[in-house]
């Protein structure tokens, strides 16, 4: 049973729980909270700080139980006001109309062509090693085009660069190597540069031939240049391109404007060297990657470089169907339909 | 070429197993496109190359072989069964042009009895593709696949005779060729003609009339060497392809041919004939061997390795070249007829690294040095780019050809270049615009539910100028439909003109091409009130606009297409404005708004450029914040709104200055364009 004096002073606290929660639920600003604040928790006439003054009348035995209650009361205060302050403090926000859960918003940012994006991730690695990038016409003479890279006349070399003719002696260029020796005339030795472009051939469209398409040519020539050089600059440059790992092979081949000439071999990426039936390397396990060799002596007379002072390489690579590879395109046509579900893939490369 | 692994076992021994022995080949560069087995024999198809004719035959591949295995070469006999009487006896050969035709060799074979090959033979023949015709036919194809020497058949009965001249056709002479097509001869062919006629087109096809058939008795076989140019020439002009020409093109064997010659003999005696006891050989001026002189050192310094002499000499001994040596590591080099290829010391030693093998040589990556960085417009493609990939444009690529018939259409005022032997009719000139790919791109993917199409292009066009080409490149842009997907915070916005001029100024101000300005162009491109040229220190270096219904239908395309095509070789010939670095002011500015009524056909740049050129102190810059016509504007007229931000970069800014430049700026707009200012400068 409680004292008629405790309970006195429980109803007592009883109403002022009830002031409590009425004023409380009426608050709307940071105002009006700081004057529910004073009213009940001044230090001169707050409510707790009155009745706290009230217990010292109590007896000795009432007074832990009187006190019980105000605490509890006290406690509720701060409480409920530490809440209110949270709640104001942080902008409104009605139930349920937030969904953060839904997706943000993203600026559009276009997408580069893939056969860009991987011309200037090969012009990166050879400009990482000091060269420098060069170019010229796409519509050239016979003679930078053909003679002066030592394909003579009605040399049946020249079928295997199947031409665009504009007239007898001008024609689309079939290959980035004339600029080799326009660069070669104007320019002496040390030279070290790489000649990314489009090149045309008289090719039916199909899944690995076009008309037109893009090359990359390569050219150092300096004193003491060797056939060694060209080995570990082509294998640095795959490496860098394919991956530490990939395997390179140099076998003999023929160019009218190298000797010795060399065809390059990659590992087929495709299969692994593991599948006999693979449409990729053809169950070799190997993929042709590009051509290259010493160049000859006859396109040095052609330039008026010495060959007996001066020697260097070249190198010659499809961009287009190296990213094919790379990037395990089927059919070459892609890249020139421009279809910008093909192309906006890339902005993820 | 096809090569029968049982054939070539004839000339040298094979006994590695087959995937050994074809990466062996393709290491010393004769590669197997692929290979099949064929009633036990194994056909391998090898890639070969224009300078090395030697290799378009089973002998010259034996010889590669051997000298890879180390190995010799098999020898083989022809023993003939003889007539008393010599070849000259029936024909009376005369070379009347020995330019075209070196040597010419033949023999006369009577009394074969004509008819099918026996097994053996079908079998090569069919080996090789072929189908097995007579006995003699196939002996003439049997030789040239064995050595590469085209030999020629000719029932003798039906050449009138004696005399057979090599010579050229004369003017109005035709033949009927083994093809049965007739062919009017030009009078720089070379044939080969009996007493009345051509009877063959020497090194590329025999004629109908003197062709061996089942009921020929007597045959005189051609083993000869030929001018390779001329035999392209004519083969070319005829629109003939053989496996004769095919290799006289690309250079026989001078030495071989009385070999091939008998050869052929020996085998038809096995089908009855009696050969002739001397064969015809005219060879007016004999060639001697190219001598070439090898330095050891020159191997070394090409090939970055060094190399045995032993090697050297064992290698190139193997090939069949002659070796002297003259003093220590250098050599005179003999080198052998059927290398028509080798002709310098470079040649040498690429047959040295094959056979040493161009996994053996070192990998060296040479010393980073640096040169001089030649200037190229890389870096500002890049910006330009990064300009336009912000924009929300992607990147495409178009074929540089174009269809005569759009082209017309399109009337850019450059005259195409045409290619003479195009692809199709439809890619018969080069482009004169990048427009036209834009605009099949964009109908391309519509076609295929892509609404927004926003992209740009950076490529050469082409023209004709006067007597020469010129090639220039240019940046495309075009935009239409939807500026991205639609998403819950709100529809996106649509192509429009100003999205596309905003494009433009993006690329020109990343490049700090600036100031430039726009003109009204009326360019045939783009409809009238929508086009405008793009200028750069007052030279016009492209256009943008509205892109006209005329080109829209010629893709069907639907809806407002804006583009635009910069000529980037003139502007990057251009100087532009040297980057400078400014530090952020320390001073507050003032900035105050303008609202005011102007008539509505005064141009806002004519306002901007009276404005660049007026003198207000304090004024720092200024924007047009608000453009308004209709409503309560008065019909004639235009709302705009401009905000100015003045600065004193040395002191803050006092009121009063504010107010007088802000006076002078409405003086002078009064004054110049009759502005009428809006209360409160509010816009509405
Ligand atoms: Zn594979």
């Amino acid at each position: 049973m409680l004292s008629p004096n405790i309970r006195k002073f429980k109803t007592t606290i009883d109403v002022y729980r009830t002031k409590l929660e009425e004023q409380s639920a009426q608050i709307q600003d940071l105002r009006a909270l700081e004057e529910l604040h004073h009213q009940f928790l001044s230090r001169k006439r707050g409510t707790i700080t009155l009745l706290f003054e009230q217990l010292k009348e109590f007896d000795p035995e009432e007074k832990p139980a009187a006190g019980q209650l105000l605490n509890a009361l006290k406690n509720e205060v701060q409480e409920r006001f530490s809440a209110l302050e949270t709640k104001l403090k942080t902008p409104a926000k009605p139930k349920g109309e937030i969904d953060i859960s839904l997706p943000g918003e993203k600026l559009y940012w276009g997408a580069p062509h893939p056969v860009r994006l991987f011309q200037q991730e090969i012009e990166n690695i050879f400009v990482s090693m000091g060269f420098s990038i060069e170019g010229g016409p796409e519509i050239e003479t016979d003679y930078y085009n053909f003679e002066a890279l030592n394909f003579p006349p009605h040399h049946p070399a020249r079928d295997d660069w199947d031409t665009l003719y504009i007239t007898d002696k001008l024609l689309l260029r079939t290959h980035t190597s004339p600029v080799q020796i326009r660069v070669m005339e104007k320019k002496k030795p040390p030279i070290k540069i790489i000649i990314p472009g489009k090149v045309f051939r008289r090719e039916t469209p199909d899944p690995t031939h076009l008309p037109m398409f893009f090359q990359i040519e390569g050219l150092v020539v300096d004193k003491g240049i060797t056939f060694a050089h060209l080995k570990g600059t082509l294998e640095y440059f795959l490496k860098r391109l394919f991956g530490e790992r990939i395997k390179i092979r140099f076998r003999p081949s023929f160019f009218p404007f190298t000797e010795p000439s060399a065809e390059v071999d990659i590992e087929c990426l495709a299969c692994g060297a593991k599948n006999p039936d693979c449409r990729i390397c053809g169950g070799t396990g190997w993929k042709e990657i590009l051509g290259s060799g010493m160049v000859d002596p006859q396109v040095f007379k052609n330039v008026n470089i010495d060959p007996e002072t001066y020697s260097g390489w070249a190198f010659g690579m499809g961009i287009d169907r190296t990213a094919m590879f790379a990037f395990g395109i089927s059919d070459m046509r892609y890249f020139f339909e421009n279809d910008l579900r093909f192309i906006r893939q890339f902005t993820l490369k | 070429m096809k090569i029968s692994l049982a054939w070539l076992r004839e000339y040298v021994d094979v006994e590695s197993p087959l995937p050994e022995f074809l990466d062996r080949l393709t290491m010393i560069g004769l590669v197997v496109e692929e290979w099949k087995e064929i009633n036990g024999d194994i056909i391998l198809d090898v890639e070969t190359y224009a300078n090395r004719p030697d290799t378009l035959g089973h002998l010259g591949m034996a010889r590669e072989v051997a000298a890879m295995l180390r190995s010799s070469l098999k020898e083989q006999t022809w023993p003939l069964t003889e007539l008393p009487a010599k070849t000259s006896a029936f024909v009376d050969v005369q070379i009347l042009d020995e330019d075209l035709c070196p040597r010419y060799c033949g023999i006369v074979v009577t009394g074969v009895k004509t008819g099918p090959s026996p097994d053996w033979l079908r079998a090569k023949i069919e080996a090789m593709g072929l189908r097995p015709i007579n006995n003699v036919v196939d002996v003439t194809n049997y030789v040239l696949f064995a050595t590469g020497q085209p030999i020629h058949a000719f029932d003798l009965a039906k050449i009138a005779g004696p005399r057979l001249a090599i010579r050229r056709a004369k003017k109005g002479e035709a033949i009927r060729t083994l093809e049965g097509k007739t062919v009017a001869l030009s009078t720089d062919m070379l044939v080969i003609a009996d007493e009345k006629r051509p009877v063959a087109i020497a090194g590329v096809i025999g004629g109908e009339e003197s062709a061996v058939t089942d009921a020929t008795q007597d045959v005189f076989i051609e083993s000869a060497t030929f001018d390779p140019v001329s035999v392209r020439k004519t083969r070319k002009a005829l629109e003939i392809q053989t496996d004769a020409c095919y290799r006289f093109e690309r250079g026989a064997d001078i030495a071989f041919a009385p070999q091939a010659a008998i050869m052929a003999a020996s085998l038809l005696t096995q089908f009855g004939g009696k050969a002739a006891k001397e064969p015809v050989d005219i060879y007016p001026k004999p060639r001697k061997l190219k001598e070439i002189v090898l330095r050891g050192r020159r191997i070394s310094d090409l090939l970055g390795v060094d190399i045995d002499d032993e090697f050297v000499e064992m290698t190139l001994g193997d090939l069949g070249f002659g070796l002297t040596a003259n003093q220590h590591s250098i050599w005179r080099v003999q080198v052998p007829s059927f290398r028509v290829d080798i002709e310098r010391e470079a040649d040498l030693i690429e047959e040295i690294a094959r056979f040493y093998g161009y996994d053996k040589i070192p990998v060296v990556v040479p010393p980073l040095e640096v040169l001089e960085a030649v200037p190229s417009d890389r870096e500002k493609i890049q910006k330009l780019s990064q300009a336009l990939f912000h924009h929300g444009f992607d990147e495409v690529i178009n074929q540089s050809f174009a269809d005569p018939e759009k082209e017309a259409v399109f009337r850019s005022g450059k005259a195409p270049v045409e290619i003479r032997n195009p692809i199709s009719t439809k890619a018969s000139l080069l482009r004169t615009t990048l427009l036209g790919g834009l605009l099949e791109n964009t109908a391309w993917n519509r076609n295929r539910g892509t609404e927004g199409v926003h992209i740009f292009e950076i490529g050469n066009i082409y023209f004709r100028n006067e007597d020469a080409t010129a090639e220039k490149l240019h940046l495309g842009l075009s935009t239409t439909g939807p500026l991205g997907t639609p998403h819950w915070k709100g529809r996106p916005g649509e192509a429009n003109f100003f999205h596309l001029k905003g494009a433009v100024e993006a690329c020109l101000e990343s490049l700090r091409y600036a100031p430039f300005s726009f003109k009204e162009d009326g360019h045939p491109f783009f409809e009238e009130d929508y086009s405008l040229a793009v200028l750069y220190k007052g030279e016009k270096i492209g256009r943008m606009g509205q892109v006209h219904s005329r080109l829209l239908d010629l893709y069907s395309l639907g809806g407002p297409v804006y583009a635009a095509e910069l000529d980037l070789d003139l502007l990057f010939g251009k100087q532009p404005r040297p980057f400078e670095y400014v530090p952020p002011p320390k001073f507050p500015s003032v900035v105050r708004d303008l609202s005011f009524l102007v008539d509505r056909d005064v141009p806002f740049q004519e306002i901007k450029q009276a404005l660049d050129k007026m003198v207000v102190p304090y004024l720092e810059e200024f924007s047009i914040i608000d453009h308004y016509a209709g409503g309560r504007i008065p019909r004639d007229k235009k709302s705009l709104s401009l905000r100015f931000t003045f600065r004193n970069p040395k002191a803050t800014l006092l009121a009063k200055d504010v107010d007088k430049a802000e006076q002078k700026i409405i003086k002078n707009l009064k004054s110049a364009f009759k502005i009428q200012l809006r209360e409160g400068g509010e816009s509405p």
